[in-house]
């Protein structure tokens, strides 16, 4: 696959105490949407503030659109990011934030932020003489206030942290199709990176994954390849200690196994009863997860 | 289009084989362009990297050629020539089954049987 980066690099490193995220690489292909998955504290959200430039205490240089520093002039003005909860501070309101947008970013089109608002159903109680503070609001309109405040702009990247998860089924839809939309229009040129537990749900605006782990990228490709890469296995019970040698990851249960493996070992299991099937995005993510994770099946 | 979720036909595939069938049978001609790739996606509700692997393998066919920055255009279908392509698709598929016989140690006879039942099979369908 051809692509150039929007985001490229190099040596990312921030320390919390025990937590480090260490990133030698990162490639965001242009004109795609790529999706950040990995268990909490993995290190998504500092990784996002990191590139969206809310957080400069890190090692390490980012370059965006070929060439430019997060500091150059105008870089800013083309990245829209919406953060977790307390991204809007929690005492301002909608009128609020519609005029800081408006302060801080020349693209911002008020006529258009109401509009997006309207459509998207934010409720009333969020402008107005009236406007409750955001820590009254729901999180489903918060989201929405912040994905209005993004697209009022004319951006070439995104950077979404969590955007699906507080949005309800139809709503979660319908940021599939402003996704697709916002880059169909971009021509190639327009990018979103967004982190997500919602992996099912975003598989249909999904083309490049990154799957992070302690602070590290675990693994990394355009979907497609990566489910290429990895295959199903599940078997019979008897088959599990032998076939989960060429596993990344498998579990046993009473009535067999089941994991993943890479495709290239498929021959490995010739002679044993097992069956393969191509893997979704949300298998793969928890397989390759389960590996290191500190998880596990609480007794009940 | 018809795009099912759950056919276990991967949907870039459904994607190549509905516009194989609309250029083969003319609906889409010669010389015009496909849409683009990111327009059918957001058209059809798939992610980017599912309408280019459709298109990738309707380019491997020879049904449709890539031109850089324009996007891709159907190709003018020549019978003898996409009969020659098949048979060539058809020459890898049976070389990826004599391998695969090699391994199972099945004799010449057992494989050319097996190929002759399948046949029988395929017609009674």
């Amino acid at each position: 696959m051809n692509y150039t980066d929007v985001i490229t690099a190099k040596n990312i490193k921030k320390r919390f105490g025990k937590f480090e995220l260490n990133i030698e690489e990162l490639h965001i292909p242009e004109g795609f949407s790529t999706a950040l998955v990995g268990e909490n504290g993995a290190g998504k959200t500092t990784l996002l503030n990191i590139l969206g430039g809310l957080r400069r205490d890190n090692e390490g240089e980012v370059t965006y659109f070929k060439e430019n520093k997060i500091t150059d002039e105008g870089v800013l003005e083309r990245i829209g990011f919406t953060g977790t909860k307390n991204y809007l501070l929690p005492h301002w309101n909608g009128n609020q934030v519609r005029e800081l947008s408006e302060m801080l970013f020349d693209n911002f089109d008020g006529e258009k932020f109401d509009s997006i608002c309207k459509s998207l159903n934010v409720d009333d109680s969020v402008f107005g003489a009236k406007a409750k503070p955001v820590s009254k609001l729901s999180d489903g309109n918060i989201m929405k206030l912040m994905l209005a405040t993004v697209f009022a702009r004319k951006t070439d990247l995104l950077l979404l942290d969590e955007p699906a998860s507080p949005l309800d089924p139809l709503m979660r839809d319908m940021l599939g199709d402003i996704l697709r939309t916002y880059i169909a229009e971009g021509n190639g040129k327009r990018s979103v990176l967004f982190s997500t537990h919602n992996i099912s749900d975003m598989e249909s605006v999904c083309d490049y994954i990154i799957i992070m782990d302690d602070g590290k990228i675990l693994e990394r490709g355009f979907v497609l390849d990566i489910k290429e890469k990895y295959v199903v296995v599940k078997g019979d019970e008897r088959d599990y200690e032998a076939a989960s040698k060429h596993m990344v990851s498998a579990h046993n249960g009473k009535y067999g196994f089941e994991g993943i493996a890479l495709s290239e070992k498929k021959n490995l299991f010739a002679g044993m009863n097992v069956s393969f099937e191509t893997p979704d995005l949300f298998q793969i993510c928890v397989s390759l997860l389960k590996q290191n994770s500190k998880l596990q099946m609480p007794e009940l | 289009m018809k795009l099912l979720q759950n056919s276990g036909i991967p949907i870039y595939k459904q994607i190549s084989e509905q516009l194989k069938e609309d250029i083969l049978s003319g609906k889409i001609k010669e010389g015009e362009y496909l849409p683009s790739i990111r327009g059918l996606a957001q058209d059809l509700r798939t992610s980017v990297i599912t309408t280019i692997k459709a298109y990738e393998e309707l380019e491997s066919e020879g049904l449709v050629t890539a031109v850089h920055g324009k996007g891709f255009f159907v190709n003018a279908q020549d019978g003898e020539l996409l009969r020659e392509q098949h048979i060539r698709k058809v020459e890898e598929d049976l070389m990826q089954a004599i391998k695969a016989s090699k391994v199972a140690k099945m004799t010449e006879d057992e494989l050319i049987d097996t190929l002759k039942v399948l046949i029988k099979l395929s017609e009674e369908e």
